[in-house]
Formats: structure tokens, sequence, C-alpha cells
């Protein structure tokens, strides 16, 4: 396997008329230390190919890895990649006053071989930024549809947003993936990939509204990734809305239901969504309420209530429901057989 | 630092690998790292909730295990290419020429795919093999999580480990996972093995390896000048050929791990440790408290403190009785009575401790790594937060306990915990204990075990 590497990386040496330079250790220190995951090797051929000029080697670096990334991916194919970790971003959780009352948002699974690369940095900002990509990117569904999946052909293909930044994206996901490879020397995969856009409700529609929130669990430094997430999506119902989304302490209690209502999905075996009326053990509905910290009933459906109630959220002036309706969700964890995440509600 | 074998920990480890070959089992788990017979590798492998051992018994010809050397467990770290296995197969090989190991090969270690897969067993792959001065158990774990769990659970532990780099690659991003990890774990002493120098002719490269990662170990608390560091190819050596970067730099990696790497102490040289288990009255003669001793060494006459529960005593041990018989002298492993002077039957009970005063405190808050059960393992099949309180099992002791996230932690107050998790958390005792350190317990509800952990921090005595 080396030797089909060293044929490889030789043949750009080929090509160059003057003799080859030595290439200097200190140089090849400093090219390591400016980008991260280049293997020494790579880096001596850098600085040879480019008469130890360190910017020279870094575009040498670049075009290389877009050379022979695709070459490593292929060796790395039949590999199994069953670790990672999932991503969520939520661009716009909706519900709230104007055009920021869109929902956009994104679920991303990238997978690897070790949970040491997992760990790592570089890794975790990919991942970020794929997710990020693709709540950027999805379009609303005409039928109505939440939470959609994208494939990841195409995910793999659309240009890779960085959210830390405005510059222009120049790189495509799957692009940034192969570079990754090259740094990591894992198998690393796009697996699978969720994301849900709505356009705001129109003004007259003002005492509806629609939520999208994460939950991620298992996280190492990037509190948005974590070995078992879920994205959920609930609508709101109140004369009393338009009035209520205004206020900070709404938004920040709806904060706080939005995480015991995570902890929920992610925690217990739910299956679907459910009815709030009828029973039934693997529905969100009617999951036990151990996940909130100040329990006010025994299902989730009752604690929706009193919540609701305490707060004025009822569908119609003095009415018994919740403002609130569950809508949809889906909930992952990290290297899991695909079978068993399809099909909720 | 987790050297601690307990009676807790035993539990636990019954605990999860069933009970229904508690022999066998128990040399298979524990055994091959800790006292290891001479059997070809003791293999464990799951099959469904169950484990099954599939161990070689020692051929009736083979030699028996000496235990005369002292024994050390290492671990091999490192990316997944750059030959923690060839390695492990290259010393197994090397030694083995000199009759000091089996030779294990490839695909020996790197076992079949339906064994890798995680489960209730130890991810792991334990291999055993002697130097001229140590016996070592050799682990290699697929992940950062599974030396974790072993760490905790005590199923693998490893008092030293091998760090493999590439010479072709050199350090890489998720080294820095490599040696926190090894933090983690507590390990305070590596060795490096630079791989695949035969792929590499300037000696100055080999030398900018070396020097990045002394760098690197320095960043992370390891001594990155003197720790060794050795250059050569697992393979040359496995295929038995350029014996300069082969089979020599075996040797001369062995020898480093030798003479770099600290043997943990023995339990025999550390201070007496006797958990109470019973408390009897003896008419005419006194209180004799009865129990495993975990640790040391006590002698007639030797004065004790009796410590736990709130009570901190000082006595002296006025007789030693173990097998019907009067002992002089009990140590380590020994059951026995302890007669005490001057000690009331109601001063005692069981959960408290008789050891060399002074030796240890009793503690009632301390931070601890716990990792938490799976339902598959018999644990919780529900997550749980803070506030959470379970019976803390240590030694024989058995106090509820408060689990919280330890300061600093976002959202403490709603953080949640799953079965499969391993996490930092602080343990508030509802009554004091003798603690330290590396001390092992296990946590239950209900009649189930549902985590387990070791301390790693004290924040209160009582």
């Amino acid at each position: 396997m080396y030797s089909a590497r060293r044929a490889t990386s030789a043949l750009p040496r080929l090509y160059s008329t003057s003799a080859p330079v030595k290439p200097s250790v200190k140089l090849i220190a400093e090219l390591r230390k400016r980008t991260e995951g280049v293997s020494l090797t790579k880096a001596r051929e850098a600085l040879a190919a480019s008469n130890n000029d360190l910017d020279a080697a870094l575009q040498w670096l670049d075009a290389d890895r877009v050379a022979t990334g695709a070459a490593k991916v292929a060796k790395l194919a039949d590999r199994v990649a069953g670790q990672g970790l999932i991503g969520v971003q939520v661009l716009s959780p909706g519900a709230r006053l104007g055009p920021a009352g869109a929902v956009r948002a994104a679920m991303v699974e990238l997978n690897c071989e070790t949970d040491f690369v997992a760990r790592n940095d570089l890794f975790g900002k990919l991942l970020s930024d794929i997710a990020h990509t693709a709540a950027y990117l999805v379009e609303p569904k005409a039928d109505g549809t939440f939470i959609q999946s994208l494939s990841v052909d195409q995910l793999n293909d659309a240009p890779l947003l960085d959210p830390a930044t405005s510059a222009p994206a120049h790189t495509t996901v799957e692009a940034a993936v192969r570079d990754l490879v090259t740094k990591v020397g894992e198998k690393v995969t796009l697996r699978r990939a969720v994301a849900v856009a709505r356009d705001p409700l129109p003004h007259t529609q003002n005492h509806l509204g629609i939520r999208v929130f994460p939950y991620v669990h298992g996280t190492v430094s990037i509190p948005t990734n974590g070995t078992k997430a879920a994205l959920s999506l609930y609508a709101l119902k109140s004369p009393r809305l338009p009035s209520l989304i205004g206020s900070e302490e709404f938004q920040r209690d709806l904060a706080a239901l939005e995480r015991s209502l995570g902890r929920t999905i992610v925690g217990f075996p739910v299956t679907h969504v459910g009815n709030p009326s009828q029973p039934d053990p693997g529905a969100w509905y009617h999951q036990p309420t151990d996940m909130f910290p100040s329990k006010e009933g025994n299902t989730v459906v009752e604690e929706l209530v009193a919540w609701a109630k305490k707060r004025g959220m009822v569908p119609e002036e003095g009415s018994d429901e919740a403002g609130l309706a569950l809508l949809e969700f889906q909930r992952w964890s990290v290297g899991e057989a695909l079978q068993s995440t399809e099909g909720d509600a | 630092m987790f050297k601690a074998q307990l009676p807790a920990t035993r539990l636990i480890t019954r605990r999860l690998y069933s009970t229904r070959v508690p022999q066998s089992l128990y040399s298979c788990a524990r055994s091959s790292v800790r006292y290891p017979t001479p059997a070809a590798p003791a293999v464990c492998r799951t099959a469904g909730r169950s484990l099954i051992f599939a161990r070689g018994y020692a051929e009736p010809a083979s030699t028996k295990f000496s235990r005369a050397k002292p024994h050390l467990n290492i671990g091999t770290i490192g990316h997944v290419d750059h030959g923690k296995t060839t390695l492990t197969a290259a010393i197994t090989k090397v030694l083995s020429e000199k009759g000091a190991a089996s030779f294990t090969d490839y695909a020996q270690i790197d076992k079949a795919p339906e064994e890798k897969a995680r489960g209730i067993t130890i991810n792991s792959a334990h291999v055993e093999y002697e130097s001229d001065t140590r016996h070592y158990g050799h682990i290699d774990c697929p992940g950062h999580a599974d030396y974790i769990k072993n760490m905790i659970t005590g199923a693998a532990q490893m008092d030293g480990a091998i760090i493999v780099v590439s010479a072709t690659d050199g350090q890489m991003p998720q080294t820095r996972e490599h040696l926190l990890l090894a933090r983690q774990v507590g390990i305070k002493k590596l060795v490096v093995f630079i791989n695949k120098v035969d792929m590499i002719a300037d000696p100055e490269m080999l030398e900018l390896v070396d020097m990045e990662m002394r760098d690197l170990l320095g960043t992370y608390n390891f001594d990155g000048e003197n720790t060794p560091i050795v250059m050569g190819s697992a393979l040359a050596a496995l295929e038995g050929r350029d014996p300069e970067i082969g089979a020599n730099k075996i040797q001369e990696l062995i020898k480093a791990c030798d003479e770099w790497l600290e043997i943990p102490p023995r339990d025999l040289d550390k201070p007496f440790l006797l958990p109470i288990e019973d408390v009897f009255s003896i008419s005419g003669r006194g209180t004799v408290a009865t129990g495993r001793v975990e640790r040391g060494v006590c002698n007639k006459g030797d004065a004790v403190e009796i410590l736990g529960f709130g009570t901190k005593i000082s006595s002296v041990l006025t007789g030693i009785e173990a097998f019907h018989k009067e002992l002089d002298r009990g140590e380590a492993g020994d059951n026995m009575g302890a007669l005490l002077r001057g000690i009331k039957r109601e001063q005692l009970k069981r959960g408290q401790v008789i050891i060399a005063p002074g030796s240890m405190k009793a503690v009632k808050k301390f931070q601890a790594q716990i990792y938490v059960l799976t339902k598959d393992e018999g644990g919780r099949y529900t997550p749980f937060m803070a506030n959470y309180t379970p019976q803390l099992f240590i030694r024989t002791a058995d106090i509820s306990t408060r689990l919280s996230w330890p300061e600093g932690t976002a959202d403490a107050e709603e953080k949640m915990v799953m079965p499969g998790d391993n996490v930092e958390m602080v343990c508030t005792l509802h009554h004091d204990v003798a603690g330290e350190v590396g001390s092992r317990f296990t946590l239950r509800e209900g009649g189930k075990t549902i985590g387990t952990g070791i301390i790693t921090k004290v924040l209160e005595f009582a």
C-alpha cells in the first residue's frame, strides 16, 4: 500500500526540471505547524517541489490534496466507519415576530473509524459547517412536509458554508470531507442529513407559530455536536401568541420547555408523536416527565397543558387544552442501524 | 493510580460478566490482566447478552506461570494505520524466540468484526509476554470510550502505554486525543514507538518526528524530554528481516518499558486495610470484626484505626484469626477475624474499615468518573439528571449518595445522563466512608447495579 502512495506522490517531482532541492527540516516543521494534519512525507515533498518556499509549498499541498485525496478516499472505502458525531444547527427557530419567524434547521451525521478522530476539533468544525450548510440550502416543501431528508449526494456537491466567515465558499462539502480524510487518515463519510425549512407565517395568521428545536447528547467540545441528537418541531396556537412571543421571559420559558422535551425524546424510547388524548407507551405525548425539572404532571401532555395554562397559551379563550401541539421529530444516535430511525410520525 | 483491587470491583466484575461461570470468567476478565495464566490468550466474546468464555486452557506440558516477575499492564495507543497491531504481533514474535511469549499473529489480535462489536464485553484485545525483569499484560482497545469504560470498571487497567506513531505521517491531529486519553486514564509515563522508519531515508526527518513528539508530550504534561522514543519497524521485526530496525528495536522498546514505566505498588506493600463485613462479640475475649484483607499486612499487636460512619477510633489488634487458627500476621487476600482491644460491639458496623493509623481518611463528598450501565448490561432503561440518589456500595459499605455535576458545568441542573455514558460527577454521601483517589464503587438502585465509578478527587473530608 505504501508503494502505491509513493508512486503517486513521486509523480510531481518528475515534472520539475531543476535538480531536487533538499527540503529544510525547519521549514517542514513550520509547514506542519501551519496546516494541521500534513504528513511528514507530504510536507517534505511540498517543499522539495517548491524550492523551500513556504507559501508555494502551501499551494502545492492544496493542489496535492485535490489530486491525491480521491485516491486516499478510495483506498479507505472498504473500511467500517461506525463512529462519529451528529451535528444539529438551527439557523432560525421560528415563532418570533416578523420575518424572524421562519424555521430553518438541519441535522447531519458524519462518521469516522475511531472516536479519537470524532473528538478532534477538525472533525467537529467540519460537521458543524456541513450541518450549517444543510440548514442554509434546504428549500421549503410545497406539500407542507416539515422534516425532509436530504440526499447525501446533493449535499456532497453543495458549497461548504462556514458560519464564522462571510467569505464565499471555496470548496464543496465532498472536497472538505476529502481534505479531512487526508489529514486524519481515516475513512470519513457523510452518512445522512435531514433539514427543515418553513417560511414565516403571514401576518393574518399571527396567532399561530411553529418552532424547531435541537437536542444534543454526548457532546465533546462543540455543544451542537454529539453522539445522540434529535431535531423536533411543535406548533403554537393562541390568540395571545403575538403578545407572548414578543416577551423575553416567554422566549426563555419556551427554551427551557424545549430542553425538557428534547431530553425526553433523546432519553426515552419514543417512537412517534402520538395523540394527546390516547394513552400509548411509545408516544411522545405520553412519556413520563422525569426530564422536566419542575414536574407538574405525570405525562408530557399533562405537563404541556399545565405549562400552557400558566402562561395563558390556550387555543381559544376559556379553552381547557394547551395551545401547543407536538408535530414531528427525528432522533438519531451515531452508528445505529438505519432502519430504526425511519418512519416516525 | 487506580490500582486498588477492591471487593467492590469484583462485585461489578461479577455483575458485568454474569454469574454463570464465575471461576472462568474471573480468570478471563481479570487474570489475563492482573494474574496472567500461562494459557493461550484468553478470549472474551459476546453472544447476545451473556458472555462466553472461550479460554484456551494450558496444555499439560506447558510451563507453569511464575509470579517471580512483577506484573504491569501496558496498552498501545495510536492511529489505526500506524501499526499498533503489527507492533503487538512483533513483540510477541521477538519475545517468543526467547521463550518469553507465545507468538500471537496479526489475525488473532485483530479479531473478527463480530467480536469487536461493542457490547457488554470489555472491548479489547489481551496479549501477554515477559521481558527479562517483568511480566506484561498488553491491552489494545479500539476507541476512547472503550479505554475509559475499562479504566472505570477496572476490567483492563493500563499502568503505562506505548504510543505508536508512523514515521511517514508523524503525529496526526488525533495524536492529541490519544495523549489526552492517556492522561484521563491516569497514565503518568509513556514510551513512544516511531514505526515504519524503513520508509524514511533522511535521518533529519526522523529527528523531526522525535522533536515534534517530545514537544507534544510536553504540551500534555508528560515528561517530553526524558520519555524514551524508540524508532524501528514492527513489520521488519514481524517478517524477521533487517534486525537493526526490526527485532533489535523491539528489544530496545521492551527494555525502555522495563526501565521507564513504573510498577504500581503491589497490594501487599500498601498500608493495611480490612473492610468490616461482620462483627461478633465473643464472651471472654472481646469484639471481633471479620472481613477480607484488601491490602497490606497486619501483625498481632499493631495499632489500628477504625474509620467510617462518623467514627474514628484507635485500637490495637490483640488477635488475628484465620482458617480457624490463631495467627500472628494477616495479609492481603486473607479472610480474617480481628480481635480489637477495648472496642464494644456497638461501636463497629459493617462498612467501616480497619486500617493502619492515618493511612486513609473518611470522605463525605468526592468527584468520580462514573460509567452508567446500559440496560443490556443490567442497568437502567431511562436517563437521569442531577440530584439522582442511588445507593453507593464501596467495599462493604452501603450509603445513599446524591449525584450532581461538578461546579462550572453548563446547565448543571438540567444535564441528562443516559445509560452507556461515561461521566464525571460529584457524589455527596449521606454518611462518611473511608475513601481515597482510586477507590472503586458501584451504584445500585432497587436491587440493580446501575453504574460503577472510581474516585478521582476528594472534595470534602468528614
